[in-house]
């Protein structure tokens, strides 16, 4: 499916500032906890304390009888629930066995939120302790506590959603592993030989904690309820169809009775993409007949919210002296929490198939714990899998002498090659941006800036880069363009406009109608009102829906010049769209206005049709996104704190359609990534209960802590995308946490290889390291 | 937040009543900083409490011949006094890594000492410079020397009638420096693994007086001793204070949490006990 | 719980409104002057999203009392500048293409409006310090100081500030 276009590119390319900038920086643009609402309830929710225990009796008595309380609920008020909760969605009250700390046992709605939580104080839980499977290696093990119910299936539409790469077949799970969820295996040659053959064999393990997405507005929605059994529900999401499905689905009711409304989203990056909260404030407001908003509070998001899974990866590689790859095992562990979520077979595709090696064993396992399950996290399980692969790989090189980038330039894939399922490469600019990041000063004067320490004897100087890719998302979706009566141009998609690709989506229809941008107007609708969108997410925006509207935009042109066509008794190819006009090329004086066109289309009697562009395309071809960051530090040696001098993004957009846009979700991706990399955790005690449940101790990097992020775009077109696009959002927050063990490791001959590198890791191993 | 009841008082006297007869029961909030966010989880659920903020006696700030800072004094305004900053140096830097900004605008030395978390950040830096904790009550006031003003984690010995009115920091005088550094991940809205004040005081080329401070190691801000000793009566060479820097580790008794490990605090004690004694010294010479 | 009469101004105006004792003051403008400029992010001042100006100085408005708000003069986003005059700062981000989900915006704005009225000429680690307190987790920071330090170059230039 080429992107042809005769149109003038003009709109397309040009950094145009977001529309909604001005509402947003006067702060007028309403959140969901911003909407007003006469006769507002408010609603929270009671949490287990424990990770896993069985509830033995929940009293509410006392609870009820607050003055102010209007509903109290348990499971047992809400008998559509399954009784084995497949997703957890599904899980809106424990029923009878909770599965993680934080989980919801019972719900209440009240006149103030101040009385809603002395009514959770009043609500009496009884539990009986059960014991927890907690660190994912143990749970691995026959005999740990179990944590899903028999019969829930593996949950795995987020990685269709996220990666062609079909599924191989596993081995059938080892006797009574009963935690691990889903398995995959892919084997090319016979690593045993070529172990044998190798001259330099390093085996490591990387490890990266649980992180939270970290938006900064919380889960929110707003459900209400009219007298004939319609619900709204006006949601903080990334995908307002979805959410409409699992909510049918949870408490099974027709899709038709319920609407959606995306409400502006404070931020999202995967962490909003399944239902989460609407469930229970949709049953709230049902029992009480009344408007109930629900939003979580920032310790709740830490707690309970859906957050990316820990990643453990055993890595071993084997190469010769002269730097010929041999052989590549590795074994992938992604804990998902209580349910199963998470995407196998991204870490196996980079891990075996960005560079070129000839035998590779690489299996992976999800394994649940008693721990919040997980949703998706911009790029998921790809920052974890580079930083494993790359901090390997220029391991290697050090050790065999040889330069950083040459050596992965002569392994790197290529259009073509095989992935590690078989299936090819498609056009791809890793290459591109892999030497231009080489090219770049920084890169080139490395050996300068190590060796110009300060007078702090205690400081060291580093650099560090790492390359990293996204396969990029695919998702059906549609879009319509609908020509005005006053020649203007309105789109419409279901599209959650969270990157600000709204404009991007308004220059693909001003390009490929023929029209100045001004005229163009995005709405994103409702689930009642718009065509079926997929998630904003998968990085799959600008690609899917942005192929959507071109191809849209183009149907309506079609149409245009199709009626122009019989008005003007022209042939339709011999016509163009110039300045708000279809005119016959080269006679400009004989034309009619895109607004008359818009008008017959509207009127009493008129036996012109009106012009309705429809587009509804489905996808099968991706089209992979690569980025390589460095960065230029400072260590110092007796306290480990890390000072961050220069960071670059290189990142290959195919074609930047707002470059400006793009520059953001680069600078924003990057310091994701940074906190990934340097400062941020989710870290579980013994018994599974968080201990840093706040932003205190959740470290989300500042302003203080960073420089400014520079940021080059590469264009190598996609064959496949609109005007060669391909998808932004995800690649940039991958490289970071190999770049910074990489950069660590240059300044202070210190590898780390856990998540976060922290302080205490690098001043402790580096008072540990025997003195030269 | 869960419910309850407030009060206004305009003085300290009205305030003393008021704790008088719901004291054990009620909380006094000041900046809110350290207090809002424990009463938002749940730590702490006082039905009664009493805002401090319309007690202008509260919130004088006087610099002459000795520091008095009101219990009401921001984080803020410590950071940027100029008087403060040149003889109080290291309550200045203390005052200057609370939070963030707006978190510096609103929280009090009163609040950080009271709530007595064993990192509060201005501690060391007053228990360093010998100050005194005014503390009004229905017996009259007493003076608490910072030394014996902490009793434990979250415990200080204001009995629950009583309300800390001032800080009274005696004048360093010449020939006197100091300094606080921390250490936390974050440059900013973070909280200490390690913080460390030190103050000396030289006379004829050897330090006359050396005391050093250590906050998040212990239970509560302690003092070096043995390091403190090891420095007074010498002349502060890079070698001596070096030594100085591991003695005060023997006075670090830290746990293990989430924020570090029992090891990296060590660690971090002598490190930072070596460079806020050497910037003490700069300053003394200065 | 009986509520009380809060008396402050807002936004350059007098206002009188009725508060109960346990709303922090960002209920307050929130819920009952309607002003919803101010977010909360955490709700225990580690994010910066409530920032508002407390008699000119920015504080976080989720750790304060509606009732110490009293007497007092609060200046929230709304009142920092309107749809048909932007304040420079404002104008900057939109021109810049600063905002990208927004959540974090008007407590940024009001940060970095801080900074400049305490210190024109700020360098760009005084303007980092001075924004620390707001956690943005869209935009990496970079555009912000952009705009910010662009704003501060051109009132030496002589433009009017607030």
């Amino acid at each position: 499916m080429t992107m042809k276009t005769t149109r003038d590119v003009k709109g397309v390319g040009l950094s145009i500032p977001r529309p909604d900038g001005p509402e947003k920086v006067l702060g007028r643009v309403q959140y969901v906890a911003d909407l007003p609402r006469r006769g507002l309830l408010h609603a929270k929710l009671l949490r287990s304390p424990h990770a896993h225990a069985r509830i033995v009796k929940i009293d509410t008595s006392k609870a009820k009888a607050l003055p102010g309380v209007r509903a109290v609920l348990t499971a047992a008020d809400i008998p559509e629930l399954k009784k084995k909760a497949p997703t957890r969605a599904h899980a809106v009250l424990a029923i009878d066995r909770v599965v993680f700390a934080g989980q919801p046992v019972a719900a209440v709605a009240a006149d103030e939120p101040a009385i809603a939580e002395e009514a959770l104080d009043l609500i009496e839980v009884q539990y009986e302790v059960l014991p927890v499977s907690v660190d994912p290696l143990l749970s691995m093990q026959p005999g740990a506590p179990a944590v899903a119910d028999a019969g829930t299936e593996a949950d795995t539409r987020e990685a269709l959603a996220h990666s062609a790469v079909a599924v191989a077949k596993s081995d059938a799970p080892p006797p009574k592993a009963v935690n691990v969820s889903q398995q995959s295996k892919f084997q090319k040659g016979d690593v045993a030989k070529g172990f044998a053959e190798s001259d330099l064999v390093l085996e490591n393990t990387y490890r990266v904690p649980m992180v939270h997405q970290g938006y900064l507005e919380p889960h929110a929605v707003l459900a209400e309820w009219d007298s004939t059994g319609q619900l709204t529900l006006w949601a903080s999401t990334q995908g307002s169809f979805n959410t409409r499905s699992e909510v049918a689905d949870v408490l099974e009711i027709p899709e038709n009775r319920i609407r959606v409304v995306p409400v502006e989203c404070g931020g999202g990056f995967g962490g909003k993409i399944r239902a989460l909260c609407e469930p229970i404030t949709a049953v709230l407001s049902r029992v009480t007949g009344r408007p109930v908003r629900y939003v979580m509070t920032r310790r709740e998001e830490l707690q309970a919210g859906m957050p990316a899974p820990q990643v453990i990866i055993r890595l071993k590689t084997g190469v010769k002296r002269d730097g010929t790859l041999m052989a590549l095992e590795a074994e992938t562990i992604l804990d998902s929490g209580a349910f199963s979520g998470t995407v196998l077979t991204v870490s196996a595709v980079f891990l075996g198939s960005m560079y070129r090696w000839p035998a590779f064993d690489i299996r992976g396992i999800e394994v649940l714990t008693h721990k919040p399950s997980v949703a998706a996290y911009r790029a998921p399980v790809a920052p974890q899998t580079i930083f494993a692969i790359e901090s390997q790989m220029e391991q290697i090189a050090r050790t065999l002498g040889l330069d950083s980038v040459e050596f992965r330039l002569r392994h790197l894939i290529q259009e073509g090659d095989p992935m590690v399922n078989g299936h090819p490469w498609q056009s791809n600019g890793a290459r591109e941006v892999l030497e231009r990041i080489g090219a770049h000063p920084l890169w080139k004067t490395r050996k300068e800036w190590v060796r110009s320490n300060g007078k702090n004897g205690s400081v060291r100087r580093g650099v560090g880069f790492a390359l990293g890719g996204w396969l990029g998302g695919l998702q059906p979706t549609s879009a319509t363009v609908r020509l005005n009566p006053d020649g203007s141009l309105s789109v419409l998609t279901g599209q959650v406009d969270i990157a600000g690709t709204n404009i991007a989506l308004a220059q693909i229809a001003a390009s490929a109608y023929g029209l100045d941008l001004d005229k163009v107007r995005i709405t994103t609708g409702d689930t009642d009102v718009a065509p079926v969108t997929g998630l904003s997410a998968g990085s799959k925006t600008v690609y899917t829906v942005g192929t959507a509207v071109l191809q849209a935009a183009q149907d309506a042109r079609r149409q245009t010049l199709d009626i122009a066509a019989k008005e003007l008794e022209a042939a339709a190819e011999d016509l163009e769209i110039e300045d708000g006009r279809v005119v016959v090329r080269g006679v400009p004086d004989r034309g009619v206005t895109l607004a008359s066109i818009g008008k017959k289309g509207n009127l009493y009697m008129s036996k012109v049709s009106p012009v309705l562009g429809v587009s509804r395309p489905a996808f099968s071809q991706q089209a992979p996104g690569f980025a390589a960051q460095l960065a230029r530090l400072e260590v110092d040696t007796d306290t480990g704190e890390v000072v961050l001098r220069d960071f670059v993004v290189v990142q290959d957009v195919g074609k930047a359609i707002n470059p400006l846009g793009v520059e953001g979700q680069m600078q924003g991706g990057a310091v994701q990534s940074l906190g990934m990399a340097l400062s941020e955790g989710l870290i579980y005690d013994e018994l599974g209960r968080l201990t840093n449940p706040s932003l205190l101790d959740y470290r989300k990097l500042t302003a203080a802590d960073l420089p400014n992020i520079e940021t080059i775009i590469v264009e190598k077109p996609s064959p496949s995308g609109p005007f060669g696009a391909r998808g932004v959002g995800e690649p940039p927050i991958i490289p970071a946490p190999a770049a910074i063990a990489n950069a660590i490791h240059d300044a202070t001959g210190v590898r780390i290889t856990e998540c976060p590198i922290s302080p205490e890791r690098i001043a402790l191993a580096f008072a540990a390291k025997p003195t030269a | 937040m869960r419910r309850f009841e407030l009060a206004v008082p305009g003085s300290v006297k009205d305030c003393l009543r008021i704790l008088a007869e719901r004291g054990p029961e009620a909380k006094v909030i000041a900046g809110g900083t350290d207090l809002v966010p424990q009463m938002k989880i749940g730590l702490l659920h006082p039905r009664f409490v009493i805002d401090l903020s319309g007690i202008p006696e509260l919130r004088a700030l006087k610099v002459n011949g000795g520091l008095r800072v009101g219990a009401s004094v921001t984080a803020r305004e410590l950071e940027l006094h100029p008087g403060v900053r040149s003889a109080y140096a290291s309550l200045a830097d203390s005052a200057a890594l609370v939070g963030s900004v707006q978190i510096r605008n609103l929280a009090t030395l009163g609040g950080n000492m009271c709530n007595a978390a064993p990192s509060a950040d201005m501690a060391p830096p007053l228990l360093a410079l010998g100050a005194e904790a005014v503390i009004a009550g229905p017996r009259g006031q007493r003076r608490v020397p910072v030394e014996t003003f902490f009793q434990d984690v979250r415990r200080t010995v204001l009995a629950a009638d009583e309300l800390l009115v001032e800080f009274v920091v005696p004048a360093p005088g010449p020939r006197s420096g100091g300094s606080y550094l921390r250490h936390t991940p974050r440059r900013e809205l973070d909280i200490a693994v390690v913080g460390v004040a030190s103050q000396v005081w030289l006379s004829d080329g050897v330090c006359r007086k050396a005391r050093i401070a250590l906050a998040a190691v212990a239970p509560t801000p302690v003092r070096a001793t043995a390091a403190e000793q090891a420095l007074e009566g010498q002349p502060l060479t890079p070698e001596l204070i070096e030594r100085a820097a591991s003695l005060a580790v023997e006075a670090a008794k830290p746990i293990s949490d989430q924020r570090g490990s029992a090891d990296f605090r060590r660690h971090l004690v002598r490190v930072l006990t070596r460079r806020t004694l050497a910037i003490a010294l700069e300053r003394a010479r200065a | 719980m009986p509520k009380s009469v809060l008396s402050c101004t807002v936004n350059d105006e007098a206002v009188e409104v009725l508060v109960r004792p346990y709303d922090t003051l960002l209920d307050s403008l929130r819920e009952d002057l309607g002003l919803t400029g101010p977010k909360e992010g955490c709700g225990t001042g580690d994010c910066g999203a409530c920032t508002v100006h407390l008699d000119g100085k920015p504080v976080a408005s989720c750790l304060m009392l509606a009732m110490q708000a009293r007497g007092r003069k609060v200046l929230t986003i709304e009142g920092l500048g309107r749809w048909d005059l932007l304040h420079p700062l404002q104008e900057a981000f939109v021109r810049l293409g600063v905002a990208q989900c927004g959540f974090c915006i008007p407590g940024v704005l009001m940060a970095a409006a801080a900074v400049l009225a305490e210190n024109p000429h700020p360098t760009e680690e005084e303007i980092r310090y001075g924004i620390a307190g707001n956690l943005c987790r869209c935009t990496g920071y970079t555009k912000m100081l952009t705009a910010i330090t662009e704003v501060a170059a051109a009132t030496d230039a002589g433009g009017s500030r607030r």
